[in-house]
């Protein structure tokens, strides 16, 4: 199994402070991978970094063999890596099938098209992404009006409708009732299996972690402490205690 | 299922074809009018309810298009119809000219910015004499006989705007409709999703400025008179306060709008001078009470969400 | 719907009228330099306005014209009420007041429930006060366009190196300048000030400040009505007071606060002297078409510098 996204010693300062202070990082092809951390240890900053939101101070980022560092989200996107954030960014004023079928028209770079209708071969890829994420039945509710949860899946379905390589999660179960954290695990179980995905979350809940990860990346002060299966670094002492006082 | 959204629509268009062939002389004048500004107001909508752009500055391309014809007549250079024809190009052309540099800028200045094209045209109206005739105005038989005829313009005018209406319905309901709609929600989640979101709203603003040259040819058959009070931003701000009015989020709202401002005009004017009063009062109750538009009137959503805000605003 | 349109509101520079093309001494050179500065002057104080309250609340109030045009007709149609020269200094303060008067009103009755509404709902809800205001001057002072009369004591002409130039145009001139640099200490000294420059800055930070907010959007609002104010009345014996006035300055008014950059009194002076020259001298060369010169400039600087100009304001 070949590395698909492999980050060189990443530092990323805001002034005197490094969030990120020489991470690096590998992700295997068609693996879930977890980033966790303490509050503070630098997770989000890294996410950022590797899908182009913000430049690295130093470090490279390299996907598919390709270095994108320094690249926009755009073009990041374009080769194959997209990310869905906490903070949804739907339509919220058009219907989730519309959502979807926004996204959809971008891919196949149609959106200019005003002389004819949305072409039923359109339609089709976007009731069948609706249906792989579940969604179908909310296909003409209006996207603002969903549960934080359910937005959340479409945003997972508008970054599925690039045909992605790589999907990066940004703590996906956060604020979810027991009910939706099992949902949305088994969603991305079953999505990373049908679309041959690499997955690499950022999580809080370790549960989540440890049940749905191939590998667990450790942050600690925007270094990685420890790397391995979840199996190994659940009983790591290091790991451990850069986790006391932490609700585990 | 399409034939049931087109319903409505398509029943309104009857009636207008209806009106032209029954209705006595002074009344088509009326119902020109509505006709013609529903155009205009729906061809602004595209930007306005449609992408989210303001553009107080689309009686620019209404203007053109109006002067086409009346300055290719007045200074002999074309007939009506190659001039009628040519009006939505050259329309939309000056539309892409304008849009290029405008579209640059965001929300405030975007509408400033229009208000500021809209004003310069008007300008060049009124100082090009030579070409324009300036404040007068050109005047004349511009149009085919049979359209200077009451019934004959009016029937022209109810077919020209009900097909450009169609068309833009299916612009609507196209790909790039779409699109805007995306945009107007959500931008950068657009761009982010690797659209270049300033051609596409170029776009819309071409195809607006188009549709809006339209509905100033119409204009000039029914007035058989061009003048540069057509262009200036008070004018643009028209197809904007009716498609508020109307409800600028649903398809047909610009067109109810237009219904309604020159019905209560021609209902007000007969009983008072103060149409500009009436106007601003309404205006002023359509933003502060209705903020989805007056064909929001018939949902029950907005009357409770009225009812909320006026128990909320009682001392408890 | 027809409303009377007024030409470009501007008014046009003294030499004009009439004038054919001017030779160009010294003399020559410094008249037309100040007939640019007349209209300058008018330019600058509706502009001034705008850009404060603008800069500061960030609202786009499209009838910010209609104060300059009831400036101008509370100084004409209050000839019967205050006549003759001492009346024209009383008149010159009545009108801007009472336009301030107006103006604090309209801010707390409809400008203080849309601040917070997206600028769709702050164009319109100004855009409906535009009609309702013209048609209240409507039914005040009627259809008819007014004159004023200058008073004698700033009638007649002034030679300046052999070329003669109304003395009333450097009345003008001068009560801008006064006016402006009134402003300018207004915001360097009093509390009002610095909380409106604080607003330009950041507007969000004031209310944490504990500064009243309300009470200081009132006064801003009132101020920019005042020079409004002030603008139409000493405009009024230039030229024709009518209807329309409201609408032909506010277009060119905004332009010039937007070049100068908004919040900026110095900025909306510096870009309405530029404005106003250039008008004065292109008049020569295109008198067709100096009165675009004002959209000219603004696509000028839009095609080289799209965001330059308008990036404080973001």
């Amino acid at each position: 199994m070949t590395a698909i996204l492999q980050a060189d010693e990443l530092v990323k300062s805001f002034g005197p402070f490094n969030a990120v202070d020489g991470a690096s990082l590998q992700v295997e092809e068609r693996s879930i991978h977890a980033l966790i951390g303490p509050n503070g240890a630098g997770k989000t900053t890294l996410f950022y970094l590797l899908a182009g939101y913000i430049k690295p101070t130093a470090g490279r980022v390299r996907f598919n063999g390709v270095d994108i560092t320094g690249l926009s989200p755009n073009a990041v996107a374009r080769r194959g890596m997209v990310c869905a954030f906490q903070i949804t960014h739907v339509f919220p004023r058009m219907t989730v099938a519309e959502n979807v079928t926004c996204a959809v028209l971008a891919r196949h770079r149609a959106q200019h098209r005003f002389w004819a209708p949305i072409s039923a071969a359109i339609r089709r890829e976007a009731d069948e992404l609706l249906h792989s994420v579940g969604l179908t039945a909310l296909a003409g509710q209006r996207a603002g009006t969903l549960s934080h949860g359910d937005q959340r899946v479409l945003e997972v379905a508008l970054a599925l409708a690039t045909s992605p390589s790589m999907l990066l999660l940004d703590e996906p179960t956060a604020g979810m009732s027991p009910v939706e954290t099992e949902r949305t695990v088994a969603l991305v179980r079953r999505l990373a299996q049908e679309r041959a995905l690499t997955v690499l979350l950022v999580e809080h809940d370790v549960n989540v972690v440890f049940s749905i990860s191939d590998r667990v990346t450790v942050l600690h002060q925007g270094r990685v402490l420890r790397e391995g299966p979840p199996a190994e670094i659940r009983k790591d002492p290091a790991v451990i205690e850069v986790y006391l006082g932490e609700a585990a | 299922m399409i034939l049931r959204r087109l319903l409505p629509g398509l029943a309104l268009a009857l009636l207008a074809f209806l009106g032209a062939g029954l209705l006595g002389p002074g009344e088509l004048v009326v119902l020109n009018n509505v006709v013609v500004l529903a155009l205009f107001a729906v061809a602004t909508n595209l930007l306005l309810g449609t992408t989210g752009l303001v553009s107080f500055g689309q009686a620019c391309f209404y203007g053109v298009g109006g002067y086409t014809v009346a300055i290719a007549w007045y200074q002999h250079w074309a007939g009506f119809w190659v001039s009628a024809c040519l009006a939505p190009f050259i329309g939309g052309f000056v539309a892409f000219l304008v849009g290029m540099l405008v579209l640059r800028s965001r929300r405030w200045f975007f509408a400033l910015l229009t208000m500021a094209f809209s004003q310069l045209f008007f300008t060049i109206a009124q100082k090009a004499y030579d070409i324009t005739q300036g404040d007068s105005g050109i005047f004349g038989a511009m149009v085919p006989d049979w359209m200077a005829d009451p019934r004959g313009g009016s029937l022209f005018i109810v077919a020209v705007a009900t097909i450009s209406i169609l068309l833009l319905w299916l612009i609507d309901r196209s790909p790039l409709g779409l699109t805007l709609r995306a945009i107007r929600d959500n931008q950068r989640r657009v761009a982010g999703l690797g659209v270049n979101t300033y051609a596409v709203q170029l776009l819309a603003f071409t195809l607006s400025g188009a549709f809006c040259a339209i509905a100033g040819v119409l204009t000039v058959v029914n007035q058989q008179a061009a003048y540069p009070g057509m262009l200036d931003w008070v004018q643009s701000g028209d197809p904007v306060l009716v498609s508020v009015i109307g409800g600028m989020y649903s398809f047909l709202g610009p067109v109810v709008g237009a219904l309604i401002y020159q019905l209560g005009h021609d209902v007000i004017v007969r009983i008072t001078t103060r149409w500009q009063l009436a106007l601003g009062l309404v205006l002023l109750a359509v933003v502060l009470l209705f903020p989805d538009g007056l064909a929001g009137l018939f949902r029950a959503e907005a009357w409770q969400a009225l009812a909320n805000r006026v128990l909320r605003r009682r001392p408890a | 719907m027809c409303r009377e349109r007024a030409g470009d509101g501007r008014p046009e520079p003294a030499t004009t009228r009439g004038s054919g093309l001017r030779p160009m001494t010294l003399g020559g050179i410094i008249v037309q330099l100040l007939s640019g500065l007349t209209s300058a002057a008018i330019l600058f104080l509706v502009a001034a306005g705008i850009t404060l309250i603008f800069g500061a609340m960030r609202i786009i109030n499209v009838a910010h014209g209609s104060f300059y045009m009831y400036g101008a007709y509370i100084m004409a149609s209050a000839l019967t009420l205050l006549p003759g020269q001492a009346g024209f200094w009383l008149r010159l303060l009545l009108a801007p007041a009472l336009v301030g008067v107006l103006g604090a009103a309209l801010e707390v009755l409809v400008l203080r429930r849309i601040y917070q509404r997206e600028h769709l709902a702050q164009l319109l809800a100004t855009f409906a006060l535009f009609y309702i205001l013209a048609d209240l001057a409507q039914q005040i002072w009627g259809n008819q366009y007014r004159t004023v009369p200058v008073p004698p004591v700033l009638a007649g002409h002034t030679s300046i190196l052999g070329h003669a130039f109304p003395l009333y145009s450097l009345f003008v001139i001068a009560i801008a300048v006064l006016t402006g640099l009134a402003v300018l200490v207004l915001l360097r000294v009093t509390m009002f000030g610095w909380s409106v420059r604080a607003a330009v800055e950041d507007p969000e930070l004031l209310a944490a400040t504990g500064v009243n907010v309300k009470r200081l959007s009132t006064l801003l609002f009132a101020l920019g009505a005042v020079l409004a104010g002030i603008a139409g009345a000493v405009v009024a014996p230039l030229q024709a007071v009518t209807t329309g006035m409201d609408a032909s300055i506010l277009v060119a008014a905004f332009i010039v606060s937007i070049l100068g950059g908004l919040g900026s009194v110095a900025g909306a002076a510096i870009g309405s002297v530029i404005i106003g020259v250039f008008q004065a001298f292109g008049v020569q060369l295109w008198p067709q078409w100096s009165s675009t010169f004002v959209y000219i400039a603004m696509i000028l600087v839009l095609a080289f510098r799209p965001s330059g100009i308008l990036g404080q304001a973001e």
